[in-house]
């Protein structure tokens, strides 16, 4: 099922009624921490299966250089597909399911990810990695060891923008009813009533909150993970 | 030690080889420096020994080992190798920057831990440094820390590529003497490539040098190049300068020092006289043997029965016997006497003079 056109809902409600309904959050409060907890989960896996196919598809375009530009130019296909599409037609496919809401998902972190994989190894000083070679690493302790730990500054800076677009985009997942937050925005619209713009507000709010706060916590994270690089001569 | 034979290089896609043909005997224990102009080969040569670069053609052999033999990376642990950069690794501390290698081989941690403070020790840094990361260094600590994680595992060889270039020169002159005294005390097997004649001929106990592609124009002792350059590109490359080079070679004790000009305090104006003259010069010196009281001019006689009363004064421009004949010519041309007067301690030996100075450059 598609959904039926969407009017936007006059904002502005009749006078004698409040802008926000604080009641109804009141009453909805459960439903609030409830979609929360749906749209910490959703992201979660998009991010977190976006990640093991960027990092599958960085290793092979950083082993065999010429398949790097074909696979961005795929990955940047999905990313131009437009959202509502992207769902529209993989519906008919997967159904209206988790399923069809993480492919969409999955498919727009790849291109920044795997940028971002690849450039932070790619950013590696050569004398680190000739030294390292020199003494004998492996090619693959080499990335697990010296690659991977000196780009993680990068491919976290990756992670938070992946993760932000993420967590808007599942306001769009709604629409396959696998919205988290989006549901209520998307309910909200149906409504010509301050209930609706409350209902609106709570998902925008909310939603903009989970991407602030998972922005600042994967901040802590890369500091956490680089402690060298706070650490400066000081001289 | 180290043995190439006929070692040919050609990169892909060019068509003269970066080595052609090379050949070069180092033996246990002793430092040859490769140097030449850039092009000329000599960091390839030196990373197909680690086969950071592999030989198209030819054979290198390590410690009685044929280095293609066995995989490159087994090969690299059991060779040590320090870089221009030095290339610490920025997210590990000193601690475990020094253990790269005995982590790669699996040492217990007790083992290594020990292993890291001997090394700490070795190349003179403070303990209190392990903790930290290379972003907290200075340039010079950061190479002793190079140095020591080449020498992590005990390593025979030690493969050195432009170590000092990061530096700047007043630290790198007293890196290459820390470097020869850590020589003397853990005697490696050293290849280390430069461009700098002078750190190849204050730093080799042989120095090849080498011409484009590779090719061993000379291969000898930094004194032997000195004295008797092979070639024309040999001497060009040496500089104009390669007399006073050479000088800095010979420590003074390798010459017969002149008594000087010396007399007692018994003696008379007119002995004194005559020693000036002798010498050819308006000075001498008071003393006995090895103890000297100081030194005098013609005109401090004027009005003196003898020697008794003169006033004298003391050397200020001495010099150590260990020290090279190009210090040794740097006091004589810029002290009042036109000598430089050698002590060892406070115990007179002689004086080096321009003649016999000028007489090593020619030989």
């Amino acid at each position: 099922m598609i959904v039926a056109p969407v009017i936007v809902a006059p904002v502005i409600a009749q006078a004698d009624e409040p802008f926000v309904r604080w009641d109804w959050v009141g009453r909805n409060l459960d439903n609030l921490w409830a979609a929360t907890q749906e749209h910490i989960v959703l992201t979660g896996i998009a991010i977190g299966i976006g990640l093991i196919i960027s990092m599958g598809l960085s290793i092979v375009a950083l082993r065999w250089r010429k398949t790097y530009t074909p696979i961005t130019w795929v990955t940047g296909l999905l990313y131009a597909i437009p959202s509502l599409a992207l769902f529209a037609l993989l519906v008919p496919i997967t159904g209206l399911t988790l399923l069809t809401a993480e492919i969409g998902l999955v498919s727009y972190t790849l291109l920044i990810l795997i940028r971002n994989i690849v450039a932070g190894i790619d950013g590696v000083p050569e004398p680190i990695i000739e030294a390292a070679r020199g003494m004998g690493y492996t090619e693959r302790k080499l990335f697990t060891d010296i690659q991977l730990p000196l780009a993680m500054p990068v491919i976290i800076a990756g992670v938070r923008i992946a993760t932000v677009t993420t967590i808007g985009l599942i306001t769009i997942t709604a629409l396959i009813g696998q919205g988290g937050l989006g549901f209520f925005i998307l309910r909200g619209l149906q409504f010509y009533s301050a209930i609706g713009t409350t209902q609106i507000l709570a998902g925008t709010v909310l939603s903009v909150v989970l991407a602030v706060t998972a922005d600042l916590l994967l901040l802590g994270l890369e500091r956490l993970l680089t402690p060298w690089a706070r650490r400066r001569a000081v001289m | 030690m180290i043995t190439l034979t006929d070692v040919t290089k050609t990169f892909a896609g060019t068509v003269h080889p970066a080595v052609e043909r090379l050949s070069l005997d180092i033996a246990e224990g002793e430092v040859v420096v490769l140097v030449g102009p850039s092009g000329c080969g000599k960091t390839t040569t030196l990373k197909m020994i680690n086969r950071l670069i592999e030989p198209t053609d030819g054979r290198i052999m390590v410690a009685g080992k044929d280095v293609l033999n066995m995989p490159a990376f087994e090969l690299r642990r059991s060779i040590g190798y320090v870089i221009q950069q030095i290339g610490l690794f920025p997210h590990k501390t000193i601690r475990d920057n020094i253990a790269t290698v005995p982590h790669l081989l699996g040492w217990e941690k007790t083992k290594t831990a020990a292993r890291v403070d001997e090394l700490v020790d070795l190349v003179e840094l403070s303990p209190d440094m392990l903790g930290r990361y290379p972003g907290e260094l200075s340039g010079g600590q950061r190479q002793r820390v190079g140095v020591a994680r080449a020498l992590a595992a005990d390593p025979p060889v030690l493969l050195m590529d432009e170590p000092f270039g990061a530096v700047d020169p007043i630290v790198r002159a007293n890196l290459q003497v820390e470097m020869l005294r850590l020589q003397e005390r853990v005697h490696k097997t050293i290849v280390l490539v430069t461009h700098d004649i002078d750190e190849a001929i204050r730093l080799g106990d042989r120095v090849a040098i080498l011409s484009e592609g590779g090719h061993v124009e000379q291969y000898d002792s930094p004194g032997e190049i000195l004295r008797d350059p092979a070639n024309e590109f040999v001497a060009d490359f040496l500089g104009s300068d390669r007399g006073i080079k050479r000088l800095s070679l010979i420590p003074i004790s390798d010459i017969e020092l002149d008594p000087g000009p010396v007399l007692s305090r018994s003696a008379t104006v007119a002995e004194a006289e005559a020693m000036m003259s002798k010498y050819g010069i308006d000075w001498a010196i008071i003393g006995i043997g090895s103890r000297i009281e100081g030194w005098f001019e013609s005109k401090d006689l004027a009005g003196q029965p003898d020697l008794r009363n003169v006033p004298t004064r003391k050397h200020r421009d001495r010099i150590s016997p260990q020290a090279s004949l190009k210090e040794a010519l740097d006091v004589v041309v810029s002290s009042h006497t036109s000598v430089a007067a050698v002590f060892d301690e406070d115990r007179y030996l002689g004086i080096a003079t321009i003649d016999q100075i000028s007489r090593e450059i020619v030989q």
